[in-house]
């Protein structure tokens, strides 16, 4: 088990070492200059010169890269060009913020996708069961940006209910949430009826009932203790992207996370800034990923005690 | 094969012109046409037949365990006195106690996800033998059921998963788990095919001195007639949803009267000399290579039809 473990830590780490590496690269590849981007467009050449300078950035691209990797292993990715502060420093005052609206999005997501599906699993072929099946496509449909901007019309505009933007009161809250749920709630809902439907028609289902088990019993012990495993996974692996930033709906409803952080990072190619935000948010989720490896065992006793049946 | 039983007292299971229809795609299908018979306390009633012929589909009408809403049920079951056609709800009344199902393949007849102990608990539970708050008595009533179906270290076993024991094991955990609430009936749907020939004898067994010790009825759905005369009083063969032929098991295998229970019996393989003469039939090395390995257990051989 040690040894899993850290075999998974050695792969996440590589990963997230890849990924800032890859961006590195990236980001001096694309257009833009950002020097142009900080001291303006009137800036005389000298100007411009004076301010690569003072970011190190009329280096050779290998320097640079050779500075960045020294400053990966401190944990110090520099200044900010904009926010004139450490560049970690910045993202990490960003972090709860998109912390707290993935977490109310996950919740609500499981708090209404689970019964939702197996709902439906419980009544296949029914007319109310594709009315809801119907609704669950037209959710996956919907781009966020549109619904976001649909409840803010709705619910901040025509009937003030919520605050538009910002995270000034908890229902500041509520908005976002429901504009990243209601994708991942068609999502994970049909999964699980999937997996609910699946399991219903199982022998084990069967026999069970066979020997008297009541219908609730047979649904959430039986049909749903075998369809957590893959739910769980699935909301384990939506909650760790949306902590790369739910870019789109940080955005709309001017949330102050990291999602709309390093939208005004690419804007202003402020680059410490970029590659920091980049770093956390794929710490964070290669760190959650790990989590959902570990707590497998936990779930399935199959991969818990591995394979012993023989004659 | 037991005693002789008294046909004066009601029958454990009486079916009377029972009938299944199945609702597919291609139309309503008849499965079970105007199906009759009986079975007392301490008898073996066997229907055989071929893949298809509605015996298995006749055993889960009785149960009540084909898709509400795609199979329509006829005619009278009564078990144990309760008509479980005539009221859908009937069969609550049955299952986990005077009814029991030992299903065709033990390796996905219990839930993966669940030790063996909890199913066998919550069966516990259902029979109302011990309480589920007496963690000491379900553990008593859980080892002892353990060990009459010869389950080594009983208490051992309830603490591990179904993906840890083998097919055997598996089949007399779920005859464990059907003997939880003393049942009258045993319903068992092909319970050896899934499994190695080498322990086929060995469950057979088992429902044998089960039988013997309880007085328990036994439905046996089988497509293997050495099972079928090994353990049975009765005999129905089963063809395109009908019987074709019933009776006792030696007038049924002496002198069957249809052509469909002489092929029946023909393809019970025999155990004999290795027939190397180039007369034999294309074909029949190969058949007599797998028949022999398919009756390893002398149990089983012994019935081998001699034409």
């Amino acid at each position: 088990m040690t040894n899993y473990i850290l075999k998974r830590l050695g792969q996440g780490l590589l990963t997230v070492f890849l990924t800032v590496s890859t961006v590195f690269i990236l980001i001096r590849m694309a257009p833009g200059d950002p020097a142009v981007s900080y001291a303006g467009p009137l800036a005389s050449n000298e100007q411009l010169a004076a301010v690569r300078e003072q970011f190190g950035l009329d280096r050779p691209v290998l320097e640079q890269y050779w500075i960045f990797l020294q400053q990966l292993f401190t944990g110090n990715l520099g200044q900010s060009y904009s926010f004139q502060a450490p560049a970690m420093q910045v993202v990490a005052e960003r972090m709860p913020y998109t912390l707290t609206l993935a977490t109310a999005a996950i919740l609500l997501t499981a708090v209404v996708a689970i019964p939702l599906g197996v709902w439906m699993s419980r009544r296949p072929d029914t007319g109310k069961e594709l009315g809801v099946n119907v609704l669950t496509i037209a959710g996956q449909s919907m781009p966020d940006f549109w619904t976001g901007i649909m409840l803010l019309t709705g619910f901040a505009v025509l009937v003030p209910i919520f605050p538009a933007s910002g995270f000034a009161t908890w229902g500041g809250l509520v908005l976002p949430t429901i504009t990243i749920a209601i994708l991942q709630i068609a999502l994970i809902s049909r999964m699980v009826r999937r997996e609910m439907t699946n399991n219903l028609a199982a022998p084990f289902l069967t026999v069970a009932r066979s020997r008297g088990v009541r219908s609730s019993a047979l649904t959430w012990r039986y049909a749903m203790g075998n369809s957590a495993i893959p739910v769980f996974t699935a909301l384990g692996t939506r909650f760790a992207a949306m902590l790369n930033g739910v870019v789109v709906v940080e955005v709309v409803f001017a949330w102050p996370g990291v999602g709309s952080l390093i939208v005004r990072a690419l804007e202003t190619r402020d680059y410490p800034l970029i590659q920091a935000t980049v770093l956390l948010t794929a710490l964070l989720a290669v760190g959650v990923q790990l989590l959902i490896d570990l707590a497998y065992p936990l779930l399935d006793p199959r991969v818990r005690l591995g394979k012993a049946a023989t004659a | 094969m037991t005693a002789q039983p008294t046909f004066t007292e009601q029958p454990l299971l009486e079916v009377r012109d029972f009938q299944v229809e199945l609702i597919t795609d291609a139309g309503i299908i008849r499965a079970v046409d105007s199906v009759s018979f009986s079975i007392h306390r301490g008898e073996t009633v066997t229907i055989i037949g071929e893949s298809g012929s509605g015996k298995s589909t006749t055993a889960m009408g009785i149960l009540r365990l084909l898709p509400e809403d795609l199979a329509v049920l006829s005619g009278t079951v009564l078990i144990d006195g309760v008509d479980i056609t005539a009221d859908p709800k009937a069969i609550d009344k049955v299952r986990g106690k005077t009814l029991a199902l030992i299903p065709q393949d033990p390796m996905t007849a219990l839930s993966p996800v669940h030790s063996i102990g909890s199913q066998l608990f919550e069966a516990i539970r259902i029979a109302g033998a011990a309480s589920a708050k007496d963690k000491g008595a379900l553990q008593a009533r859980a080892v002892r059921l353990l060990e009459q179906v010869h389950i080594p270290t009983p208490e051992k076993q309830l603490k591990k998963y179904p993906h840890q024991l083998s097919g055997g094991m598996l089949q007399r955990v779920l005859i464990a788990i059907a003997l939880a609430s003393e049942p009258q009936l045993l319903v068992a749907d092909e319970p050896t095919s899934a499994l190695d020939v080498t322990v086929q004898g060995g469950i057979l067994d088992l429902l044998l001195e089960l039988q013997e010790q309880r007085g328990i009825g036994i439905l046996m759905i089988t497509h293997d007639l050495g099972v079928a005369r090994l353990i049975s009083d009765r005999i129905h063969v089963m063809k395109d949803g009908s019987f074709v032929e019933s009776g006792e098991v030696q007038q049924i295998v002496d002198h069957p009267a249809t052509d469909y229970t002489r092929a029946l019996l023909a393809a019970v393989p025999v155990l004999g000399p290795w027939d190397e003469t180039p007369a034999a039939a294309p074909g029949r090395h190969a058949a007599n290579a797998t028949g022999s390995s398919a009756t390893s257990d002398p149990a089983l051989t012994q019935t081998g039809a001699k034409p």
